[in-house]
């Protein structure tokens, strides 16, 4: 029994030892530039979403781990934030939620306004689209249609005037896919989101 | 393993083998994921060559220091140990210092855990040879796949965005070729620059 162990310890000692020596090593590393690289992301977000809400001067968490739907209908626990002014006025809410687009998740920031009447648009956090077709979802021709529209479910329609704001929506030739990826992420997380706002009495 | 033996090595060999002789994506053909992945444009691929030098020098340090007390049948073992470290700080570096390249390269920051270039010369050269050979082996075979994945970068991205390090090359009315920037776009960049590298190293030998 204590040969074995001996044995054991024999062959092993090394690996054990730089086991510990290269997890002390990480975990330094971690803990220098880790608050760095969360300042990073909440900045990231927060810049994405001043884009989306005009004036916000800085970003609340309203309701945390709320209840959103993603593109298929499930729900993800993902906090809703509150857009305010410089003097505490509401402008909006901003959430993310995410949906599977032709290669990949696309996941979006979406933007409403103050009485969740009204679409803000959306910005894209993460999308890896097909290049030339799918990722025309990064140009404002696409995204505009969103901007001031009704916050209703909305519907995709193969051809029509962008220009108009409504709940339909003109879908990117060549990229069916991910234009309902899209509009179905919109669809079934803005349902949720009033839900939630109006449970919580953020909302009428 | 006996010093006398790697005193012989040529120091400067090992630095420039990495080049040309012994390229690593050219020549070798070996850790062929982030050249057909991270080259749609120069400075992710730059960034991922950069921290594949310091992923292979600093590997090749810990392994070259620990090579008398390796055991053969748990050497794999080790080699991944410190590499999986390695890789780990340059991600970490890389999301609290350069927050947009490490979202474009993504998942292949990690994946360099898995790129045989270092695991190679681990086995290679720093399981057998002093630390400054390693050393100068890692910053060789490191500065040969950056050059290639520059080469194939820089094509893709004049190609297909007409930009080069971000900075617009071609006249306005080049129209981008979208194909460039997907999959296809990087085998057939690969495909006609390693018969290129074939090409002229059968002329030289001729």
């Amino acid at each position: 029994m204590l040969k074995a162990i001996r044995y054991y310890i024999e062959q092993s000692w090394l690996l054990i030892v730089s086991a510990f020596f290269f997890g002390l090593l990480i975990a330094v590393a971690n803990a220098a530039w880790s608050g760095k690289a969360d300042t990073n992301k909440k900045a990231k977000l927060s810049n994405l979403m001043k884009n989306l809400v005009q004036n916000a001067a800085k970003f609340e968490v309203a309701i945390k781990d709320a209840n959103v739907a993603d593109g298929k209908g499930k729900l993800l626990k993902t906090d809703i934030y509150k857009a305010v002014d410089e003097n505490g006025n509401g402008l909006g809410f901003a959430y993310i939620t995410s949906g599977t687009g032709f290669a990949d998740k696309i996941e979006l920031i979406i933007a409403v306004d103050a009485d969740c009447g009204k679409f803000l648009g959306f910005e894209i956090l993460y999308a890896n689209e097909t290049p030339g077709f799918g990722d025309k979802i990064k140009k404002d021709e696409f995204r505009n249609q969103f901007k001031n529209a009704p916050a209703e479910p909305v519907s995709l329609i193969k051809a029509g005037d962008r220009k108009k704001i409504d709940n339909e929506i003109v879908a990117i030739t060549g990229a069916t896919v991910t234009s309902t990826a899209v509009t179905n992420i919109f669809n079934k997380s803005i349902v949720s989101v009033k839900e939630a706002l109006q449970q919580k009495g953020l909302i009428k | 393993m006996a010093e006398s033996s790697t005193a012989k090595i040529d120091y400067l060999s090992a630095l420039t083998a990495g080049l040309w002789k012994e390229n690593p994506t050219f020549r070798l053909l070996i850790g062929m994921c982030p050249p057909l992945a991270v080259t749609t444009a120069v400075k992710p691929a730059l960034t991922m060559g950069l921290c594949v030098i310091f992923v292979l020098v600093c590997s090749n340090v810990a392994i070259s220091l620990m090579r008398n007390l390796l055991k053969p049948h748990l050497r794999i073992i080790m080699f991944t140990l410190s590499i999986a470290a390695f890789v780990t700080i340059a991600d970490l570096y890389l999301r609290a210092f350069s927050p947009k390249m490490s979202e474009a390269l993504g998942a292949y920051v990690p994946l360099i855990i898995v790129n045989c270039i270092i695991i190679f010369r681990a086995e290679a050269c720093a399981s057998k040879c002093n630390v400054w050979v390693s050393i100068l082996d890692g910053i060789g075979s490191g500065t040969g796949f950056t050059l290639a994945l520059c080469v194939l970068a820089g094509i893709r991205e004049i190609l297909a965005a007409g930009t080069f390090f971000d900075y617009r090359v071609m006249p306005k009315a080049f129209v981008p070729w979208a194909a460039m920037q997907m999959p296809v776009g990087a085998f057939v960049t690969l495909g006609l620059l390693l018969g290129l590298a074939t090409l002229i190293t059968t002329k030289r030998a001729d």
